[in-house]
């Protein structure tokens, strides 16, 4: 298992380094300047400016300084904002999409077990029939388009909530749902498929014959085993959300990275993307690490063959 | 029930002369796995009318921007923002042409029906909707070819050849896979112009990975079967076993992986235009006309609601096309 924990840290170093790299090249190749009014400068303030900034030494330079600075914390400062540090601001805005992102996931995550435990159960009755459509439905229909229905009937129609921002509890209802019922339908797709190969083992017909009752059956034997695999959809959820995320946030005018990336995209204020993008990619791989070693910690079968096979 | 067994008496029954050349008979015609997983298909009835829906929609995206001679950027600002008016559907309130009541045709003398309605600079929705989703199928169309050629030759390559080969292949998957292709989609996006190019690359640059890892599990599954060194003693070439073999046996799994594929293609393509990194005005997409709308979502909702109708819809069809063909191909599958 060390070995194993040792291996897969290793490449998601790997794998961060050529996040970095490549991020930085295709900032280095990007068409028009960061600065506003650049063709109304002359070429010796643009020249000033670029000194500046450090932006007219050599490529390899700019790279290892960055690298560097990295290493201690430092992602440069945005363009946008007078130079003010870009870590500064995604540690500001970062806990406001780490909250969106997280009841999102929580209310996902629950609906979803619960729905695929009842569609699992009455497989091909009417309540199994129903989910399954839904799930169909929220697995296709993009987040964006359901923000936009959810916003304009509960919004502005029948003003239940507030259209925009992220301060009370009730801001909070319609964007985590938003995202949520994404990771819902897919989490209760995959417990729905659990239920039904379990329901289906030799262990369940023995405890049935045992005498227990079908509640103490399906909880104690069925559910449990059942919520293992779940684990594995996490990691892929995750990108998800932050897909989910990037969209809901510009949408409800919520303060988080996600809005704030689009904005740097839109104003080439390169330290921002890639520091956000460095984020983000993080993110990602920290997450999957974690459910790869989880999973090999909750189901020891995968130990046994020496580590996930993908 | 009681009388009846009585009058069963034992010298009723008697062995019965067994034909040995009937027991050699094959009763029923031979089905191939194609022809098996065909009539599998054709039973599920979600998914058949999935497919007559997207036939459809194909069919009035192609058609669809020629009804009424207008061009996608053919503005006019004298019929802007008009609701959507069918002349034979004036009945149903969606299509009245009327907004809060008032018939807005009547109010600015407008006596052409647009069927969608007109967006705020007076471009007809009707063409403009189904020219956005001649670009959401174009994508989708560049994405299976993507998969296929790609992620199958990747994954053909790296499953049969194995060893060396193999590892140096997978390494680089995996670093590629580490990263989310959002990452990925975004930074190709800033390099390159915004465009049907761009997302078209990008689309390319990412959705290859899984098919690659379906097609060398299958790889590495197969071929160390019996069929495989048959051919192999007979002498057929590499090249041969693979695409004779080994992509003919696995076709179901790849089949089913582009069908996957294609609505997560669709999606990106939207999502990408909704937050302005794709298409861009004049051109229209899907996703573009959704963000154009929802601009105005409060005033005019209509002009969200088209665009959003067809690419659910797309999706939708995309995704139970997706689980129907899974269930005819692979039956242990089924869920």
């Amino acid at each position: 298992m060390g070995r194993y924990i040792l291996k897969r840290v290793g490449y998601m170093l790997v794998t961060f380094y050529v996040v970095i790299t490549l991020t930085f090249l295709s900032m280095k190749m990007l068409p028009g300047t960061p600065f506003k009014f650049a063709n109304r400068l002359t070429p010796e303030q643009l020249n000033q400016l670029k000194h500046y900034y450090g932006l007219d030494q050599p490529i390899p330079v700019q790279y290892l300084h960055y690298l560097w600075n990295m290493l201690h914390g430092d992602l440069g400062g945005s363009f946008q904002y007078g130079m003010q540090p870009v870590t500064e601001f995604l540690l500001q805005r970062f806990p406001i999409s780490m909250e969106l992102g997280i009841e999102s996931m929580i209310f996902g995550t629950v609906l979803g077990i619960v729905l695929g435990i009842i569609s699992g159960i009455y497989r091909g009755k009417f309540l199994d029939w129903g989910t399954v459509t839904l799930t169909v439905l929220f697995i296709s229909i993009p987040s964006f388009i359901f923000a936009a229905i959810l916003q304009y009937f509960f919004s502005v129609k029948i003003q239940l909530f507030p259209v925009i921002g992220w301060d009370s509890p009730m801001t909070h209802v319609l964007p985590v749902i938003s995202i949520g019922v994404g990771v819902m339908a897919s989490i209760a797709r995959f417990m729905r498929t659990e239920m039904v190969e379990v329901l289906n083992q030799d262990y369940i017909v023995t405890a049935q014959a045992k005498g227990l009752s079908t509640v103490a059956v399906i909880y104690k034997h069925a559910i449990r085993n059942a919520m293992i695999p779940i684990v594995t959809v996490i990691g892929p959820m995750t990108a998800a959300v932050v897909t989910g995320s990037l969209v809901i946030e510009n949408i409800f005018a919520i303060p988080g990275i996600g809005s704030q990336f689009i904005d740097a995209i839109v104003t080439n204020d390169y330290p921002m993307i890639m520091g956000t993008t460095e984020l983000y990619a993080a993110l990602f791989i920290v997450t999957i690490l974690i459910v790869d070693i989880l999973y090999g910690v909750i189901d020891p079968r995968i130990r046994v063959s020496g580590g996930k096979s993908s | 029930m009681t009388t009846t067994e009585a009058s069963v008496t034992k010298d009723l029954f008697g062995p019965v002369e067994a034909d040995n050349s009937e027991s050699e008979k094959i009763s029923g015609e031979s089905i191939s796995a194609w022809k098996d997983a065909v009539r599998r298909f054709v039973t599920n009835k979600g998914a058949m009318a999935s497919m007559i829906i997207i036939a459809l929609i194909v069919i009035l995206a192609i058609i669809g921007p020629h009804f009424f001679g207008y061009g996608t950027d053919d503005q006019d600002v004298s019929r802007a923002n008009l609701p959507p008016k069918i002349g034979a559907l004036t009945w149903i309130p969606a299509f009245s042409g009327q907004e809060g009541g008032v018939d807005i045709y009547k109010e600015k003398h407008i006596t052409t029906n647009y069927w969608f309605g007109t967006d705020q600079l007076g471009r007809d929705l009707w063409t403009r909707t189904w020219n956005g989703t001649q670009i959401s199928l174009i994508i989708a169309l560049i994405a299976t070819l993507a998969d296929v050629l790609i992620g199958v030759v990747y994954g053909g390559v790296s499953g049969y050849f194995g060893g060396m080969v193999d590892n140096v292949l997978q390494r680089i998957l995996e670093i590629i896979a580490g990263i989310p292709s959002l990452v990925w989609i975004i930074l190709l996006i800033l390099i390159m112009q915004p465009g049907l190019f761009a997302i078209t690359v990008a689309i390319l640059a990412t959705s290859w990975l899984s098919m690659a890892r379906i097609v060398r599990g299958e790889m590495l599954k197969l071929k160390n079967q019996e069929f495989v060194l048959a051919s192999r003693t007979l002498g057929a070439s590499d090249g041969r076993i693979i695409f004779k073999h080994l992509i003919p046996n696995s076709i179901g799994m790849i089949i089913i992986n582009t069908m996957f594929s294609v609505p997560s293609a669709i999606f990106f393509e939207a999502f990408l235009s909704f937050i302005g990194l794709g298409i861009r005005s004049p051109q229209s997409s899907l996703g573009s006309l959704i963000n154009d709308g929802y601009q105005m979502l409060q005033i005019h909702p209509y002009q969200t609601l088209y665009p959003g109708i067809i690419i659910s819809l797309l999706l939708i069809c995309f995704n139970i096309m997706g689980d129907g063909l899974r269930d005819a191909f692979d039956p242990k599958l089924r869920r």
